[in-house]
């Protein structure tokens, strides 16, 4: 086998190269349609729109991996997007300690979740669903309705340009490379290994509650970031601002290329896939279509998509 | 090698061949202690009842008993109905989060098409077409291979959609006469959606757990490569589960209709998750091939009380919400195989060693 | 060459100067903010951005500002786009990018955050884009807001029923949606009023989502718990509150609530009035859409100067004692519901305005055709009234004025 066709095999395989290709063609329809599309200023809008829900997707794979669900998404971004524009800490160094308060927010709730799980081996739709009410009714306890004020220097950072690149696209590929390496790490292979065959990864000597527990905790970690790039993206605090993105994250996550049955798939892939559903909404926009139907077609779009890459997945199989 | 063990629930594997049931002695005493598990979790479940139907007695020592039970059973008859189709759903390993839309779907036909005077046939019409909606789903799921969160999601944002877009964002239309007179009607003193609701749910309990219809899902739920190679036709039974589904999801519809003579586009929302959470604190497995209705029972009449216990407790919303989390989480935490487990040893040696 | 640069003006140089810097200043002031289509046009795009739409209000008031937009001489000058997004902030945050992006002259919108769009709303601003919202507001000064918010809809009604229990009772209270600001707006109005009078006692309080079932589920929740109610202060869904008071065979009790047809029908029923039904229809009006589109449309046309960015809606007001049904199909100043049967109990029935929009039939409402011979008629010139200021709902860097809280439509029944 040729260097070229082995590789281009390794990308159709792997998700993140089906939703490359799928984020490839809605932008060729898009640029098509819509003049502006192809200035820096609309793509930065669009990568600004997509990262909250991207990097919620993110941080969803790593449980669509382990064959498990995490629900609580949607009450880390409340939360951590309330307590952002409530108690708001200027400048370049109030940024970074809230960034630092968003993480320890989401991976506290994430080893809850995490502990119940893999430890207590209670079902996680269960807890998850738990946590995400309670996370959001704690949200609604410390902001009753729209207000407060994220700190400047975060929302006009984070939603800025350095030069033509934005600088949540910035972001992204920060969790993109962190996210490469450790996949290389113990625990990155442990994910997979668990998410395959959980009873031969236990019998191969992985600490599967170990794992287990630390994907959620570090999808936890992950949810917070999200809503640290959503308060960025609204400059201000609602305590139901998760409750949107809890649907769309798995959407996003499917149409990454990462499979429900766990073991393949990445956090590239989901990332793409959230820029597509994003897309997508301003694709349809641009066409015309009417606006009621925008649903529908978001629909079937979903559908066929994941359709296609499971028809792929076959006929990889069979080649194999 | 303390790994070895893996508790998680999470870890069935549907469709993996070497999941091998983890059997300790006979097959006899694996049977027994899950059953045993099943029950004790449903009574537990039931005791929770119970005990928050007392705690709103003492909160308000006002609310006259048979009035608030008579209103429990009423408002529980949505998500029981519901909840049955979610749980046959769940039971193969599935997930039907088109329910909302489905309900919505039927509402809406049912207000604005079948009218006051509505027949039979009209009725029969738009049952079917709830039904087909899960055929959709089952198609997808079965044939293509969608996994069932994002088929039944699609799905669902598809048929709301074309409500939306077919009624303009609000339907007219009225309750045709027989829903009005099933939910709000009286005969012998105790409403008719009373009656009609225990009748159902024991039907619904033949049917998940005494008909060879129910034990298949089980079958397949557990394992679904060994009951293909058993012979069941699997793809037969996932159409069949979620066009139930959708049925009951239409029925549901009709019946919210009949409830307030009308429709909304947001008719359904309400029912996602409770359906979800009833199911499970019911005791059935989301990996499928666990649970029984009368978990999924006891699920719904708990969720439904605390809902009115806790809007009558005076926090705001956002404590309330918390509360019902934590409530929530307390039921799942019941189900701890490893508590169950003890409570069944306090009560002596039985079949258990 | 040095001292020549140094700027040394003398005291006569200096008048000069200060008398050029005024004539040039307010030209130039004045010519950067006009919009950059000041001179009228012959065509406009206006974009209705919707945020949620599946209910009845969203639908009428969509359906208004869609008639109005197809009524003469607009029908030829105004191309209409509808844009709905979803309860998803970034989805409008994204709607709103796009039509600014598309060179939109207007946009009439019902936010669905009144703070996480002014980032956007600033930028399409800046491109001479304006933006009026309806119902719902956002807090970026350069926006328009058209509402009957700041008329005091929760402190009104609370006092009206308190009115009627003459200071004493048990009440409910049915609410909108949590978490949102307008629900928080209303409930902090009554609650200044029911907190002056110990004798009022709220035993529960839950949310109807602002749709009718909902309401009419919870209600009956609460009266299962407290069969002992002797009052409902309602936001939207109110009629479901009806529905459920008569289908528990409650006895009926004082009820405020907002304007469907259903409940305005159930205050003049006299079979219910002798069962014990008093109170206010009050609510929000969707003819604030149709006002705002107006308005829109004649700043565009250059025919309006627009000084106040917070407009206010008067709040309808019809208590029970003044409700008369309508023999036609339209509400005049005689009659205020229309009869049974013409329109759904969940209709909301302050869609017309005689005065402001004499051009909206049923019909209009409804479907959005507009009515057959009628032409767009100017405002009047007070039609643009000002709204208090209050942080959070229109303003966010402003001080609400004293009295923020204070009676228009009704007095305390034990005041002197």
């Amino acid at each position: 086998m040729t260097k070229p066709s082995s590789y281009l095999t390794a990308l159709s395989r792997s998700g993140a190269g089906t939703a490359a290709l799928l984020y490839l063609v809605l932008f060729v329809a898009y640029a098509s349609v819509e003049r502006s599309a192809l200035s820096v200023s609309a793509f930065s809008d669009l990568i600004n729109n997509a990262s909250p829900l991207a990097i919620a997707a993110a941080g969803g794979t790593l449980i669509v991996l382990l064959r498990s669900f995490d629900l609580s998404v949607a009450g880390v971004i409340s939360l951590v997007n309330v307590i952002l524009a409530s108690y708001p800490l200027e400048d370049a160094t109030g940024a970074g300690i809230s960034l630092c308060l968003a993480l320890a927010i989401g991976a506290l709730v994430g080893l809850v979740n995490g502990v119940l799980v893999a430890y207590g081996g209670f079902q996680s739709i269960a807890v998850t669903l738990a946590t995400m009410i309670m996370t959001g009714g704690l949200a609604l306890v410390i902001l009753d309705a729209p207000g407060g004020s994220v700190a400047e220097w975060l929302s006009e950072t984070l939603t800025d340009t350095l030069g033509p690149v934005p600088i949540s696209g910035l972001v992204l590929l920060a969790v993109v490379i962190v996210w490469a390496v450790i996949r290389k790490t113990d625990f990155g292979v442990s994910l997979y290994a668990v998410g395959q065959d959980e009873h031969a990864a236990a019998l191969s000597g992985i600490k599967v509650q170990r794992t287990r527990c630390l994907a959620f905790v570090i999808a936890g970690a992950l949810y917070g970031l999200s809503g640290y790039m959503l308060s960025a993206q609204t400059a201000t605090g609602n305590p139901t601002a998760g409750n949107s993105l809890l649907l769309l994250t798995f959407a996003a996550i499917a149409l990454g290329g990462t499979s429900f049955r766990g073991g393949t798939g990445g956090l590239t892939g989901s990332i793409i896939g959230a820029a597509s559903l994003m897309l997508l909404q301003k694709l349809l926009f641009s066409i015309g279509v009417q606006s009621f139907y925008i649903g529908l077609l978001q629909g079937v779009v979903m559908i066929l998509a994941v359709s296609l890459m499971n028809v792929g997945e076959w006929f990889n199989v069979r080649k194999a | 090698m303390s790994s070895v063990q893996i508790k998680s629930p999470d870890s069935a594997q549907a469709d993996a061949v070497n999941d091998a049931p983890p059997d300790t002695a006979t097959a006899d005493t694996r049977k027994s202690s899950r059953l045993s598990r099943e029950t004790l979790n449903i009574a537990g479940v039931f005791l929770l009842c119970v005990l928050a139907m007392l705690a709103a007695r003492w909160i308000n020592p006002n609310a006259g008993g048979y009035q608030q039970l008579e209103t429990i059973l009423v408002l529980c008859s949505f998500l029981v109905v519901v909840a049955f189709g979610q749980g046959l759903v769940v039971l193969i390993g599935g997930l039907d989060l088109s329910i909302p839309s489905v309900i919505t779907l039927g509402g809406i036909l049912t207000a604005v098409w079948v009218g006051a005077d509505g027949g039979i046939v009209k009725t029969c019409a738009v049952l079917a077409a709830c039904a087909g909606v899960g055929v959709l789903n089952g198609l997808g799921i079965g044939i293509f291979k969608v996994p069932a969160f994002i088929m039944t999601l699609a799905m669902g944002i598809i048929v709301y959609s074309l409500c939306l877009g077919a009624t303009g964002g609000s339907p007219n239309g009225v309750s045709p006469k027989a829903l009005t007179w099933l939910m709000s009607g009286r005969t012998a003193g105790i409403p008719v959606i009373v009656i009609f609701t225990v009748i159902g749910a024991v039907i619904a309990y033949l049917v998940q757990s005494r008909t060879r219809f129910g034990i298949r899902l089980y079958a397949m739920g557990s394992n679904p490569t060994a009951a293909r190679f058993a012979g069941l036709h699997t793809l037969r039974l996932t159409l069949m589960t979620y066009a139930l589904c959708g049925l009951l999801a239409g029925v549901t519809g009709m019946l919210l209709v009949g409830y307030s003579n009308g429709a909304t586009l947001r008719m359904g929302e309400p029912y996602l998750l409770p359906s979800v959470a009833a199911v499970v604190i019911g005791g059935s497995a989301i990996s499928g091939g666990r649970g029984s209705f009368l978990g999924t029972l006891a699920g719904a009449l708990l969720l439904t009380i605390l809902d009115m216990i806790i809007s009558s407790l005076g926090f705001s919303q956002g404590w309330r919400t918390v509360i019902s989390g934590a409530i929530i989480l307390f039921a799942i935490l019941l189900q701890h195989e490893g508590a169950m487990d003890y409570l069944r040893s306090l009560k002596g040696r039985n079949s258990t060693t | 060459m040095k001292r020549a640069l140094q700027f040394n003006a003398s005291p006569l140089h200096k008048k000069m100067l200060a008398m050029l810097a005024g004539v040039i200043a307010p030209l130039v002031i004045g010519g950067v903010s006009m919009p950059a289509h000041a001179a009228p046009k012959d065509h406009y795009i206006v974009y209705l951005s919707l945020s949620y739409s599946g209910n009845a209000w969203q639908s009428e008031a969509a359906n208004l500002v869609k008639a109005l937009a197809k009524t003469p001489p607009y029908d030829k000058m105004v191309e209409l786009r509808e844009v709905i997004s979803g309860t998803d902030v970034q989805a409008q945050i994204s709607a709103y990018e796009s039509i600014i992006a598309a060179g939109a002259d207007g946009v009439v919108s019902f936010p669905v955050s009144p703070t996480a769009l002014n980032r956007t709303v600033k930028r399409g601003c800046e491109k001479g884009t304006l933006f009026y919202m309806y119902d719902a507001t956002v807090t970026e000064p350069c926006a328009y807001n058209v509402s009957y918010i700041t008329a005091g809809f929760g402190e009104n009604t609370a006092q009206a029923l308190v009115n009627e229990l003459h200071g004493k009772g048990k009440i409910f209270l049915s609410r909108g949606v949590p978490g949102n600001s307008v629900d928080k707006r209303h409930y902090d109005g009554a609650m200044s009023v029911f907190k002056k009078y110990p004798g009022i006692q709220i035993v529960a309080e839950y949310y109807g989502y602002w749709d009718d079932r909902t309401t009419q589920q919870e209600t009956a929740k609460a009266l299962a718990a407290h069969p002992d109610v002797e009052g409902i202060w309602a936001q939207a869904g109110e009629n479901g509150a009806l529905k459920a008071l008569i289908a528990a065979n409650h006895k009926l009790i004082p009820m405020t609530g907002e304007n469907s047809n259903g409940f305005r029908l159930g205050l003049a029923n006299p079979d219910f009035q002798a069962k014990g039904l008093r109170g206010v229809s009050s609510g929000s009006p969707p003819a604030a859409a149709g006002l705002a589109f107006k308005l829109l449309m004649e700043q565009l046309q250059g025919k309006r100067d627009m000084k106040v960015h917070n407009i206010e809606y008067a709040l309808p007001w019809v208590p029970a004692d003044k409700v008369k049904v309508c023999e036609g199909d339209k509400v005049t100043s005689e009659c205020n519901v229309l009869a049974e049967g013409k329109v759904p109990d969940s209709f909301v029935t302050e869609v017309f305005d005689p005065v402001l929009l004499p051009e909206i039939s049923l019909q209009s409402a409804t479907d959005g055709t507009p009515t057959p011979g009628a032409t767009i008629q100017p405002l009047p010139e007070d039609a643009a009234r000002a709204a208090a200021n209050e942080p959070g709902i229109n303003c966010a860097k402003c001080d609400a004025p004293p009295g923020l809280y204070h009676l228009t439509k009704t007095k305390a029944f034990d005041a002197q």
